[in-house]
């Protein structure tokens, strides 16, 4: 199992103004499954990749990633979880500014305390030839189209080579085509690299090509059949 | 300092334009410096050339060189002492004074034994001695056209001073020019009559007896007050007969305050402007926090950015201050280049930059990586 959620909770605020983001919700994902979560806004999309990625503790409940229960863990502690298990993708690619493509992915080696090496290199530059964009490798992010930026965005993603892939709206940003080959390429990584993926996203055309699709309202998770 | 090394790249004309803050804030500091450090000199640059370890004044709770009156049996008291490499006697009397053509001066008149340690070494003319009322003058005078043969007039006094010698340096005490003049020619100026004895007469030995303070050379482990009681005299150090100097306290103090204002004002300038690049890079450090980085591995980066650019921008003010000195060092602008006065300014600048950096780029620690998820909670 790469991610396992029971009976999570996430309250905002207390008394009259007590806010209820999640409901209660359970989950999972085995390695390699793409589930996308559909909600109108506010319904608790962000808030549920809030708590998988370690950026927000819940209220009540627990969390597995792989084999760690990272519901009490330290703040370093999740850093170090993010650094090694989750890979992000923005709902604005997010990417550094003043680092090129290839950068955007060294960094995350770097990170780890490690110089990068030839290997790493090497990685960086098949995913992101993977992506399409072996011919863009030292342009900085303002050089880049915004579907680039999220190609950019997907492959450093998996340069860790993480246990579960969050997305968030990947494009929403984008204009439909490009939307839908972001989408098509994620579900291709996700595949490929056997990477647990949840994706929160407003658009329906997703439904294709998810391997299992829930709704969410008010906080609360139900699977589509 | 992976992302520190490619933001300088990417944003050249932002971190030129830092750069250049920190550089006009350490040119500013190192340059004030070195003219404090020129206009405290300017008051004592006459003491700071003595070959004295210590100076004995008459033996009173404070005194200084205008009201000090040293005897001879004190002198030589000093003088006669284990450890005591030199006792010279020194006299000091500010004068009015006018050249021959009416131009009036204010001089502080040193009297000086020739041929003694305190005699100075003439860059042009003649030393002392040659002549009775012969006269040493020092760079300062030259601003008013005296030259070698020239008579300078002591007002109330009356008396006629000629110049044999220049010494091409500074010699000031109480930020006056000094005249080095043979040790009895002061004291005739001094305790004698004015205009000298009456003809035909001569100064009673009395007034030779008489200086104002005793020049010292003492060897490690004197017994200074043990001397000073058994002669009468008070004595300080360097530090001491710098400090009775006229006004020299009260400048040092004004100095340091400037120089402690400066530094402060370093940290806060240096630190405000890191305050406010921090600011705007609060997306990006939750951003690289929420793809796994430590607060540790964000500040180390950071903190390597500012002090880059603190240590690049203080080596331009540097630059800039050594420019500065090669455009004043010919001009009656007082600007004393120390390596000692440099360095500690390089090194307080550099701390008080740092420190100003690091309190602003704590803040790096109070970003929360949920907003890489554009939502703030």
């Amino acid at each position: 199992m790469s991610l396992k959620v029971e009976f999570v909770s996430l309250v905002f605020g207390d008394g009259d103004e007590q806010v209820k983001a999640l409901d209660n919700v359970s989950m999972d994902l085995q390695p390699g499954q793409l589930m996308a979560v559909l909600g109108p806004s506010g319904a608790g999309k962000s808030s549920l990749l809030a708590v998988c990625g370690g950026l927000q503790t819940p209220t009540s409940g627990k969390i597995w990633i792989g084999d760690t229960d990272i519901t009490g863990a330290s703040k370093s502690a999740l850093t170090r979880i993010r650094q090694q298990q989750i890979g992000f993708v923005f709902q604005q690619s997010n990417l550094l500014s003043s680092l090129t493509a290839i950068d955007q992915l060294l960094l995350l080696i770097h990170m780890r305390g490690k110089r990068p090496e030839k290997a790493d290199r090497e990685r960086a530059t098949k995913l992101l030839d993977e992506v399409g964009m072996s011919h863009r490798l030292n342009r900085r992010p303002s050089e880049l189209s915004g579907g680039e930026r999220q190609r950019v965005g997907i492959a450093r993603a998996f340069m860790t080579n993480p246990t579960l892939l969050l997305v968030d709206e990947p494009t929403s940003m984008l204009d439909q085509n490009r939307g839908k080959q972001i989408v098509e390429l994620l579900v291709r990584e996700c595949h490929e690299y056997n990477v647990a993926t949840l994706m929160v996203t407003h658009d329906q055309g997703i439904l294709q090509t998810a391997d299992r699709v829930v709704d969410i309202s008010d906080g609360n998770l139900i699977e589509r059949t | 300092m992976f992302i520190a090394t490619r933001d300088l790249t990417f944003a050249q004309g932002r971190f030129l334009m830092m750069g250049s803050v920190v550089a006009l804030v350490a040119f500013l500091v190192i340059t004030l410096s070195g003219l404090s450090a020129g206009l405290v000199k300017a008051n004592i640059s006459g003491l700071m050339a003595l070959p004295a370890t210590h100076i004995a004044f008459e033996g009173t709770d404070h005194p200084g060189y205008r009201n000090t009156m040293v005897e001879r049996y004190m002198w030589e008291g000093w003088a006669g002492q284990e450890g005591v490499l030199h006792a010279e006697p020194l006299g000091h009397t500010v004068f009015n004074a006018r050249t021959v053509d009416g131009k009036p001066l204010e001089i502080a008149l040193w009297g000086i034994g020739p041929g003694s340690v305190i005699d100075p070494v003439v860059t042009e003319g003649e030393g002392l001695g040659g002549i009775e009322n012969g006269v040493v003058i020092t760079r300062d005078l030259l601003d008013d056209s005296l030259k070698i043969g020239d008579t300078i007039f002591l007002d109330r006094v009356l008396t006629e001073l000629k110049v044999v010698g220049i010494l091409h340096e500074s010699r000031n005490i109480g930020h006056l020019p000094v005249i080095f003049a043979p040790l009895r020619k002061w004291q005739e100026a001094t305790y004698g009559p004015p205009g000298g004895p009456p003809p035909g007469e001569k100064l009673p030995d009395i007034v030779f007896d008489f200086v104002s303070v005793v020049l010292l050379q003492l060897e490690e482990g004197v017994d200074i007050a043990a001397l000073d009681e058994e002669n009468e005299t008070t004595t300080f150090d360097r530090l001491g007969f710098f400090a009775a100097s006229t006004g020299y306290k009260s400048e040092v103090q004004s100095v340091q305050m400037i120089q402690s204002l400066l530094f402060v004002i370093s940290a806060v300038v240096i630190g405000a402007f890191f305050s406010i690049w921090t600011i705007q890079r609060t997306k990006e450090i939750g951003l690289i926090k929420a793809l796994g980085a430590s607060n540790a591995y964000v500040l180390k980066d950071a903190l390597g950015q500012a002090i880059l650019i603190i240590v690049l921008g203080t080596l331009a003010g540097l630059a800039g201050m050594f420019w500065f000195y090669t455009a004043v060092k010919d001009t009656e602008l007082p600007f004393m280049l120390q390596s000692s006065t440099i360095t500690n300014s390089i090194i307080m600048l550099l701390v008080a930059g740092t420190f100003g950096a690091v309190m602003s780029i704590r803040r790096i620690t109070q970003v929360d990586p949920i907003i890489a998820l554009g939502r703030d909670r």
